[in-house]
Order: structure tokens, then sequence, then C-alpha cells
């Protein structure tokens, strides 16, 4: 018993310095956790990887990252999961974390860097104040500067695609599309293609399958989801549906990876991808 | 007063029925009702009116004994066949859906596949309800819920109206109304009555009473006969006094120092 | 009472044929081009027969239902039966399986929905009866039980499948397509026809049991019947498009200001309600902001909710 108290009176007077500590090393933390699979496929990008000390349970590329310490949902992280693995930091993405979570981890005195980068023009900045926050500034300007100069090759280069009408399909029943504001609606405008979804003025609209006849895409690309593997399936019925399509009929339908869904270095190979896709198309 | 060639209309014999498998709620219930009858059924709170009631009707089922209905047994009757023989009103009626009166008064009509000859607005006609046709059930007072009812029964067209304490939460007048609209129509149609009531002096006007006692008939037959001092502290638990008009009519009286 | 039902029956069909021919582009039937043919044939016509099955099985659910529960609060999706088919959809969305093709997600949920019904049903059994009481209390029981399943599910599962599969529970009339159709419409017209037949006995529970005893009915006998009648429209229902709120529980409320409370016309006037309610909503959740669409129970609400509360404050409103 009384040992117990004496650890509780080590516990009271030193649990407020610990997270001064931390603080104090705010140029190279050794303990990052990311919020958000974006987040943590930049950090590895970065290098960051053996730091990283906890990432999202959506986190799953690359591959190492699934071995990390898991502390739940991007909309529902776990405060325990997070304190227990004692962060250095916390990186979170103004993009599907909730706000308060930031506010709660500041209040306890724990380091946040909120990364506030959600189109792709933004990508290079935000990849170069992420990288000078953590400390690793000459590695992120670098990336940065070499995302920048693809996007721009890719912005110049790439005129088979311009003019063409394409829709993006997020996830075909019920069809939700990738609409205005999107990083998918970035890169096809990036190429010059009419995103007809963007429209609607809505991130991920459901669209109206008539319009879709009314206003027929010269392409239809549907993204496979992070963890769906039969949306080919699930998009049969669409596609039946979507039959009198020119682009049906002609067999201007692709699938593509998760790339564009994740504002990160794998942004670029999406866009490589979308930039295959619509070298195919006539 | 009972004729001895008056048409059995229901005949129970030895009746037993039980809730519980333990106790025996009614025993050895004997008795009859004939045509053009108008029984009150009397007795103490808990002394078994509702459920004799029931078991005549049929919703309880008795666990021993016989019951006929116009001298076939009861379970010889299909339901629909055997809703055109009796009709039975409970006590309380879940009353809050707002049919119209007529709508109402027409269900008596569902047993039948081929209409009879008598009209919704006939039967509301006889109970002198023919202006209250379209309103609703909700809006109406007490009495003439119960004269709805009592419309739809003899739409029913069933010779034998069983009825629950229909006098119960009713003001003297519709109580005496009540028991005038149906004593007509007994004379007019010539259908046999069984209420359950529980006012002494009411009863005391009845042609014929039954007293019930813990499940039994306790007496039966003119208020005379059956509803003397005796029966009544007996069935009852309390002394009253039969006192006497000038005109010859019952009433009774209780002594406010009453020890017994 | 009939010209009323008249009336509601010509609304009813005025609403379809809106809902045809009018869309985020009009169409106009006596000058069709492929385009306009394909929009109508494979993709209107099947939403709007969708939404007036769906319409129709909610409204004489609901109206079925406040009846043999005598509760004016009752609706189909008390009963736990939507919540066990948004469970077992769910799972079907969330765990990515299509076993069935296009089929598998109906399947399941309607799989879910009878699973759910008939173990109410169970639970609502005692003493060789169904109880109300028993029956509603059963069915918020395992409603609730449900709901927590399907926060559970979806508090694990992932973020983009989370998303469709609330996308799916709150209604989706889009993918509504020809093959389907006949299984939902053999659900809905059964439940219809046993319930368009037990109507009087309907009337009857509603005054009580013994009640409906004296009229030669047998109550908990007509009760089964009328609760299969309503597990089989509602979770044809479900299965077709999901959850659409409102329908069952205020249609049923609506129809008897025009009709009376006589079953025999307020079962079907509930439906024709429902249906053409349904597909108006719909109309409009598909063609105010193209090429985006709106769900179609939100609209129902939207709309739906400030006619009842004018109807309320119009007319004495009275219970079930």
């Amino acid at each position: 018993m009384r040992r117990f108290s004496c650890w509780l009176l080590f516990f009271l007077f030193m649990a407020p310095w610990a997270p001064c500590s931390a603080a104090s090393a705010a140029d190279a933390p050794a303990r990052i956790i990311s919020l958000a699979p974006n987040i943590t496929e930049i950090l590895f990008a970065l290098g960051l990887g053996d730091r990283i000390a906890g990432v999202t349970n959506f986190c799953d590329y690359p591959e190492e990252a699934k071995r990390k310490p898991k502390i739940g949902g991007m909309s529902n992280p776990s405060l325990e999961a997070v304190v227990v693995l004692r962060p250095d930091v916390v990186v979170l993405t103004t993009d599907g974390n909730p706000k308060e979570f930031e506010e709660k981890l500041r209040s306890m005195n724990i380091r946040t860097y909120v990364f506030t980068a959600r189109r792709l023009s933004e990508l290079p900045q935000g990849i170069r104040e992420l990288g000078s926050a953590l400390g690793v500034k000459e590695k992120a300007d670098h990336l940065a500067a070499s995302i920048r100069s693809s996007l721009d090759s890719y912005g110049r280069s790439h005129t088979a695609a311009k003019g063409k009408k394409a829709l993006f399909i997020v996830w075909p029943e019920p069809l939700i599309a990738a609409g205005a504001g999107t990083v998918i609606d970035d890169s096809l405008t990036l190429l010059g293609v009419e995103n007809l979804a963007a429209r609607t003025g809505i991130a991920y609209p459901k669209y109206s399958i008539e319009e879709i006849l009314r206003h027929p895409p010269d392409v239809i690309i549907i993204g496979r989801g992070m963890d769906s593997k039969d949306v080919e399936n699930i998009s049969r019925g669409l596609l039946h549906r979507l039959k009198i399509l020119p682009a049906v009929r002609e067999g201007r339908v692709y699938y593509v990876g998760d790339g564009l869904f994740r504002l990160g270095p794998r942004t670029l190979q999406g866009i490589a991808e979308l930039i295959g896709v619509m070298g195919r198309t006539p | 007063m009972s004729s001895p060639y008056r048409q059995m209309i229901l005949e129970l014999g030895d009746v037993g029925f039980s809730y519980s498998r333990q106790d025996a709620f009614v025993t050895k219930l004997s008795f009859s009702v004939g045509e053009g009858e108008f029984i009150g059924l009397l007795g103490a709170n808990g002394s078994g009116k509702s459920t004799i009631l029931k078991l005549c009707c049929g919703i309880l089922k008795p666990s021993a004994g016989f019951l006929n209905l116009w001298d076939k047994p009861f379970s010889a009757y299909h339901n629909k066949d055997r809703a055109k023989l009796i009709s039975y009103l409970p006590q309380t009626l879940d009353m809050n859906v707002p049919f119209t009166v007529k709508e109402l008064v027409s269900m008596g009509l569902y047993p039948y596949d081929i209409l009879p000859e008598m009209t919704a607005d006939e039967a509301l006609g006889l109970v002198g309800l023919s202006d209250k046709a379209d309103s609703h059930i909700t809006e109406l007072s007490g009495g003439e819920k119960r004269r709805t009812f009592i419309a739809m029964t003899l739409l029913q067209g069933a010779g034998l109206i069983l009825l629950d304490e229909p006098l119960a939460n009713l003001d003297i007048r519709y109580q005496i109304e009540l028991v005038r609209l149906l004593r007509r129509l007994r004379d007019e149609r010539n259908i046999s009555v069984v209420m359950a009531l529980h006012d002494i002096n009411i009863a005391l006007r009845f042609e014929k009473v039954m007293l019930i006692k813990n499940g039994k008939v306790f007496g039966m037959g003119s208020p005379a006969e059956a509803l003397t001092e005796g029966a009544i502290k007996e069935t009852f638990g309390i002394g009253v006094k039969i006192m006497r008009q000038p005109d010859g009519k019952a009433y009774i009286t209780y002594e406010e120092n009453d020890n017994g | 009472m009939t010209p009323r039902l008249m009336i509601m029956t010509l609304i009813f069909f005025l609403a379809v044929g809106l809902s045809l021919f009018i869309g985020p582009t009009n169409i106009n039937p006596f000058s069709l081009d492929e385009t306009s043919r394909e929009i109508l044939f494979a993709i209107r016509a099947p939403r709007v027969v969708v939404a007036v099955l769906m319409g129709m099985a909610l409204g004489a659910s609901g109206a079925v239902l406040q009846g043999i529960l005598r509760n004016p609060l009752a609706d189909p999706y008390i009963l736990g039966i939507s919540s066990g088919a948004s469970l077992t959809a769910a799972l079907g969305i969330i765990s990515g399986i299509s076993f069935l093709g296009t089929f598998t997600i109906p399947v399941l949920a309607f799989a879910g929905a009878i699973a759910t019904g008939s173990l109410v049903g169970m639970l609502g059994w005692q003493r060789r009866g169904l109880w109300p009481e028993r029956l509603l209390l059963a069915g918020v029981g395992l409603s609730f039980l449900c709901s927590a399943l399907l926060m559970l599910l979806m508090s694990v599962s992932r973020d983009e499948g989370l998303r469709r599969a609330t996308l799916w529970i709150f209604g989706d009339l889009s993918m509504s397509e020809w093959p389907r159709i006949p299984y939902g419409m053999a659900f809905v017209f059964g439940g219809m026809i046993i319930a368009g037949l037990r109507a009087r006995a309907l009337n009857a529970l509603m005054l009580g049991d013994e009640f409906a005893h004296s009229l030669g009915f047998t109550p908990h006998r007509e009760r089964v019947l009328l609760f299969v009648a309503v597990g089989l429209m509602t979770a044809a229902s479900v299965s077709l498009g999901g959850m659409i709120g409102f329908i069952g529980l205020l249609v049923p409320h609506m129809a008897r200001f025009f009709v009376g409370s006589d079953s025999r016309f307020l079962m079907p006037a509930s439906a024709l309600g429902g249906g053409a309610l349904l597909c108006v909503a719909d109309l409009i959740g598909r063609s105010i902001l193209p090429p985006m669409e709106l769900p179609s129970g939100v609209i129902t609400a939207i709309i739906g909710a400030p006619y009842f509360l004018f109807l309320l404050r119009r007319k004495n409103v009275l219970s079930v």
C-alpha cells in the first residue's frame, strides 16, 4: 500500500512534466502518430517509417504500415490508444478527422500537426510544411519538387485527353460519382478532361443515371475502393443499365486503383493511370 | 314467470371453468335462457358475472359440462353461424377509433354473406340514433355509445344478446333509458337479453334475476323470489332492507349503523 | 366513401404518370428517340414501379399495423423488420459479398426482414395467440438490438463501406431494375390481398378481441394473418429500396381524413396515398438538382410532414 502511494505521488508530480519534455523535442519527433492513410503514405515517403508509432485501421500502404499499432478509425480514433502510444506528435488531416479530437489532444498537451492540403495543387506545399515541422525539411522539399514537376509535365504534355468528357464513379450502387473539389476532379481537370459530375458542385454526389444517358461521357472510370475486391461484380448492374451508352458499348469503361482517393505520393500513380485510360480513348 | 313451453336458446349444464390449474373458478354451473327472456345477472365484484357471460358466448371454453345453443352443442357451430345467434358486448370497448356510427353499426353484418333484410339505418332508427349516423363514435355520450352497439347487435340479428355491465358509468337517466330500450326491443323482436348489472334497485324491476356467488348460481327467479334480504346479504355481504313504495314497487335501503 | 377513394385513385395515377414523363429532362411519350426510350423504359419505369410498390406496401402495412396493435404511433418499422433488414443488408454491403449478383443485397435484406419478423412473432406469441402489447414490445426491443448491432458493425467497418451502407439504408430507388420487381410485387400484392380479405376482421379487432369474437372472428388467428401480411409487405418494401420513413406512420392518418376509419377503405387509400407520395417524392428528389439526386426518404418527409400538420390543424384528428 505504501509503495503504491509512493508511485502515485511520483506520477502526480511527474505527469505534468512529461508532455513538456516531448514538446521540447519538437524538431525531430521520435514518435509520430498518423490519423489518415494519405498522411501515413507521405510519412513513409519522407523516410519517417521507423518513427511512426501508430496509424489508423485504414492505413494499408505501404505493407509496413499494416504492422504498425492501430489507433482506430479516421472519424473515430481512440484517444486512449493514442495516449498509450506516448506520441511526440500526432498528425491529423482536415479531410476526415474530427476537429474536436485535435483540440482534445492539444488540451492534453500532446503536440499536433494538422495537414490542411486537400486539393492536388496544395499537395507539394503541404508536404513541404509537414516535412519542416517534422524535421525532415530537405527530404520534403525534394519530394514536393518532384511532385510539382510531375504535375506540371502531366498538365502540359497530355493533349490526347483534352476536351474529353469523363465520369469517375466512386461507387456503382448506389451510384456515387466524384464531383467538384475532389482530388479526382483536380486530376481530371489537370489533364484537360471535363468531369461531368463537377457541375453538381458537390464532392461526392449521388448521380442520376438518367443524366448519364442524357449527357453521355466519352469514358467511364470506376475506382476500385480501398476495401472492395469485386467492384467489377457490383458494377455489372449499373453498366447493364447504361448499355446504350457509346462508352459502354465500345468498351470505354475502365477500372483504376485507389491512388486518386488519397492525396499523397501515390496520387501521381493515379494520374498516370488516368493518362493511360484517356490514351486508350479515341 | 318462465313458461315451460318456451324455446330454450341457451342451456348450460354443470359447466366448470378455471383460469389457473389449481382453482376452479366456475363449478357445476347450470341454467338456461329461454326465448324472449330478460335476465339480470347480479353478484358482488369478482363473483364471476363476466366469466359466465364469456362462457355463454364462447370467448372462454368450459373445462367441464355442456353448453347448448338452440339444442345443439356450442362446438357444432361455425363461428360465423354462432355470431348470427348470439352476440356479446364487453364492458369496455376500445372506442378510440373514430369509426362513424353507421360504420360501426354496419359491422353487425360481418357474419353474413347474404345481407339480411334490416339495414343499418333501420337499426339506428330502432335505437333512436338516426340523426347521429355520420357522427364519430368518439364524439358520442356514454349512453349513445351503448345504443350504437345495441343497434349493431340488432343488425347482427342474434336472438340472444349478452351485455356485460352496459349500465356502468352511465347517468341514472341513461341507465333507465337503456333498460327501457332493451325491454322494448325484446317485446318487439322477441330477442332474449342477459345483462350483468350491479344496481340492485334496477334489478328489482327486472322480470327475472340470477344471483351469482363464487361462480355458482345462488338463486334464480323473479326479484321477489331471488332478491330477498337474506340472499343479498349472502351474496353481497351487506345487510339491506327491501322497502315497498305505495304502488308496491320494491327498493332497497340500508341502515347507517349497519353492523352486519 | 367510394367517390373519395376514386379521387385518390385518380391522384395516384396522375402521380405515376407525372413521375414517368417528368424528370431531370421531360420526356414526350409521342416522340421518343433511342435515349428517351431507354430512359423511360429501362431507368424511369422500373423506378416508378418500385416507388409505387414500396409506397403502397408501407402505407397499407401502416394502416393494418395501427389497427392490430391498436396504437396510432405504430409503423411497419416499429416491428424491427426494417432494422433486421438493414443489418443483413449492411453486412452484405460492408463485407462486399455478391453471391447472387445484383440480387445479393435485396435477398439478404428480405431474409433479414423475414427472420426478424418471425422472431418478433415468436416473442409476441403466448397462450396460443399473438398479443398486441407483446408484439409491440418485442418489436421495439428487437429493433433496438438490431440497430445496436448495425451501429457496432458500422463503427468497426471502413468509412467507405459505411457511407454506402448508410445510403442504402436511407432508401435508394435509383438502382431499381425490372428483374427484381416481379418478386417484390408478388410479396407486396400477396400481403395486400391477405390484408384486404381480412379487412372486416381488422375493423372488429380495432374495437377489442371480445367484440371481434362476438362478430364471428377468431381474434388470434386474424392477428396472425394480418401480421404475416404486414411482414411480407414490409420485408418486400425494405428489400426493394431500403428504408423510407414517414409513409408507414403518417400516410394512414392522412388517408383517414379522406375515407374514414373503415379498413376496407382505409387500407386501399393508404396504399394509394403511400404510392403516390413516394412517387412524387422520388420525382422531386431526382429532378430538382440534376444531375445530383436527393434521397427520396428525405423528400417524402419534407413534403409529407407539413401537409400532415396542416391536416392536423384543420381537422380534428382522432387517435388510431
